[in-house]
């Protein structure tokens, strides 16, 4: 399609909708009323949180920062990986270091291009921090970063990712706008509330449909 | 190009819309697939309703999100001139279409130039609407569906069957022998985990090749510039994070205002598809991939499609077709979808909604037999998210498929396609008689009396029904008499 077309398609598409709204008083729109949800204590914005994960078969391990490298030992030793995928300079990077050498790290510092194919194929776990997570939903929010990109939660099998309780919201909205997200948003979000799974063949749900087939969550919770 | 010119695809769909009562007499006639369906949907219906334990939190949100909704429609143009600004300034390009050939042709000419050959694709119904697959192939462009439902549904050569569950059509054993037919080296299983994880296999390594990733949109944000997806498998992900370019196809309609639009919308729409409080993720794209960062797609598009959404735009009460925010839920309530299932309609969206959006897609013409299939039992307006009185919108395009041409500004491509004389000339001499006493109370005191001539058989009426019977007297009589014995 040339520009021209291009242009006109544009031209009739909005020509066509504007005639209809002329003159509309935008100020008389009826008022929308959120529901408002009760508020929870934090302890049971937290268990509402696991309870959540856990149902969508997220392993949820509470622990302390002190304590990472251990946890995160303990679950590759428990799936036989000897390999790990991190961000260097990340949050948490200084404790995932301190599993050197028994785990073989490797930081994630190439462009996806370059080694595409070891991503898919010889990469067997990775480990992120995250950007905040949702009590209601069981939810966690990746934004993905130079240091974290974005495949590093979808791509290897098994995808562990370190929760501050302190970054718990209790919903998706009061997250939006605690943080006025309109003001600033990365290249890219991601909420995720378990490991890929699919229900397309007869109603059966089977996990690691693309995705991660296991999502661990390490809670910290000072 | 015009705008109306009807495609090869177009007309695909088109004729098997046309071809409605032939597609309900064979798929009611076919066992299996009533099953399948009848499995299907008393599992959505379960889990939807087990994901809205407070009546009240749902109303309220109902609410809510039809106002959201009636807001951005309100707005239209203006959001899609702002979202086509901020989209721009995020450094993602932006395209219009009126017509499904127009987006196809818009598509294909994104790929070749990029000298693209492996497009993998994320679920789109806006893609099935343009038919992409098929078109793409013509250009020697391969096109796989990745969604798993998708994957079937394509490998099966047909198209999806639900909005949500494109497969839902199909039982394992059917996949599995779909999956022998086609994959060369697969052991027979029927056993689901196995079956996805073929599956995987097999995506993996074509997302890893791919060099253009095809996706929908479930909300576009105008004031960020932001694109939302919304998925449980991770092949949206993979299809907007691995290949180089990214192309998202959406209706005009998937705009919204805020940001803080986006999340009561959000807990809607999957708790009405498929009951989950949320899906496995929720991707949103506000940039390509941006200076330092190590992957995402380098080059991020989105087409903005017509085909027929601005002639519903333009009345007042078809409008409200447009606050469909596709979870499919009116489909797994339907009486009637759940019988016939979603291929018997002939057109990309079936069920409720499908019978109210193809008519302003496909022109009336060949789809004029859709409003008909529902007994108005008022389900898929009472379980709708965002309130779009379904029931009173198929009695408006049954009236606008029978409707007196005047010369009037036309409402509907193919308005007034299904009028017939005679049920037009029927219903004025019922309405005649019904207005004035004299002639009724006469008409009836004959039909009473003659009520043994009443033939017993009355066409398509009585091919599953017995045919009604006058009775002795008319109730006017009846009363009259009962009136008379009770003064004595």
């Amino acid at each position: 399609m040339t520009k021209l077309q291009h242009n006109i398609a544009r031209a009739n598409i909005l020509a066509k909708l504007k005639q209809q709204v002329a003159g509309a008083d935008y100020t008389k729109l009826p008022i929308e009323t959120p529901y408002h949800y009760p508020e929870i204590e934090r302890e049971q914005q937290i268990s509402q949180f696991i309870t959540h994960l856990t149902n969508n078969h997220a392993q949820v391990i509470k622990t302390t920062q002190a304590a990472l490298a251990e946890q995160v030992a303990d679950i590759l030793n428990t799936l036989k990986i000897e390999n790990l995928l991190y961000g260097k300079d990340s949050t948490y990077s200084q404790e995932i270091e301190q599993l050197n050498p028994t785990v073989k790290l490797q930081a994630f510092d190439f462009t996806l291009e370059d080694k595409k194919e070891h991503l898919f194929n010889n990469t067997p776990a990775s480990i992120t921090s995250s950007h905040a997570s949702i009590a209601a939903t069981g939810c966690i929010v990746l934004w993905p970063s130079k240091n974290e990109p974005r495949t590093m939660s979808l791509i290897p099998p098994v995808h562990i990712v370190i929760v501050d309780a302190n970054d718990l919201y209790s919903d998706f909205a009061s997250l939006v706008k605690a943080q006025q997200w309109q003001n600033k948003l990365p290249t890219n979000v991601l909420l995720i509330s378990g490991p890929s799974k699919t229900a397309d063949i007869q109603q059966t749900l089977a996990y690691g449909a693309h995705g991660p087939e296991k999502l661990f969550v390490l809670l910290l919770n000072s | 190009m015009s705008a109306h010119q009807v495609t090869p695809n177009e007309s695909k769909y088109a004729a098997s819309a046309r071809n409605f009562r032939n597609n309900v007499a064979r798929d009611l006639n076919n066992a299996e697939l009533r099953e399948n369906f009848h499995g299907a949907m008393h599992y959505l219906r379960d889990k939807r309703s087990a994901a809205f334990p407070q009546q009240d939190e749902l109303e309220t949100l109902r609410e809510q999100c039809k106002l959201i909704k009636q807001r951005c429609l309100a707005k239209l143009p203006y959001l899609l001139e702002q979202l086509e600004e901020n989209l721009t300034s995020n450094g993602i390009k932006v395209h219009w279409a009126e017509s499904t050939s127009q987006a196809n042709d818009i598509i294909a000419t994104l790929i070749e130039e990029k000298s693209g050959s492996q497009v993998v694709k994320g679920k789109s119904m806006v893609s099935e609407e343009t038919a992409l697959n098929d078109f793409l192939e013509q250009r020697n462009i391969e096109c796989l569906e990745s969604d798993m439902g998708e994957y079937i549904v394509q490998l099966a050569k047909e198209h999806p069957s639900h909005i949500i569950m494109p497969a839902i059509h199909q039982n394992k054993k059917q996949v599995a022998d779909l999956f022998k037919q086609n994959i060369s080296d697969f052991s027979y299983t029927t056993d689901v985990d196995e079956l996805i994880n073929v599956g995987r296999n097999i995506l993996r390594d074509k997302f890893c090749q791919a060099d253009v990733g095809v996706t929908g949109v479930n909300f576009a944000v105008a004031e960020t510039g932001t694109l939302c997806l919304v998925e449980n498998e991770g092949n949206g992900q993979m299809c907007t994070t691995v290949p180089p370019l990214h192309i998202a196809i959406t209706g005009i309609e998937k705009v919204v205002e805020m940001l803080d639009d986006v999340p009561p919308l959000l807990s809607l729409l999957t708790r009405s598809a498929t009951g989950q409080i949320m899906s496995t993720y929720f991707n949103m794209i506000s940039h390509p991939r941006q200076i330092g960062e190590k992957d995402g797609a380098q080059e991020v598009h989105l087409v903005l499609l017509d085909n027929g959404r601005s002639q519903a735009f333009a009345d007042e009460e078809l409008r409200q077709t447009l606050q469909c925010i596709r979870c499919g839920a009116c489909m797994n309530h339907c009486p009637v979808y759940t019988r016939i299932g979603g291929h018997a309609y002939g057109t990309v969206y079936p069920g409720p909604i499908g019978q109210i959006v193809s008519p302003h897609m496909l022109g009336l013409e060949p789809t004029k037999d859709l409003p008909t299939a529902s007994s108005l039992c008022g389900a898929c307006g009472e379980v709708c998210p965002v309130k779009i009185p379904i029931p009173k919108l198929l009695l408006r395009l049954r009236q606008e498929s029978v409707k007196k041409q005047d010369g009037n500004s036309q409402v509907m491509k193919g308005e007034g396609v299904g009028r017939s004389n005679i049920e037009a000339m029927v219903w004025k001499a019922w309405a005649g008689v019904h207005r004035h006493s004299s002639i009724y109370n006469f008409s009836m005191w004959w039909l009473t009396r003659l009520r043994k001539l009443m033939p017993s058989k009355l066409g398509v009426w009585t091919s599953v029904r017995t045919a009604p019977k006058p009775a002795a007297k008319t109730l006017h009589e009846r009363v009259k008499k009962h009136q008379s014995s009770g003064a004595k």
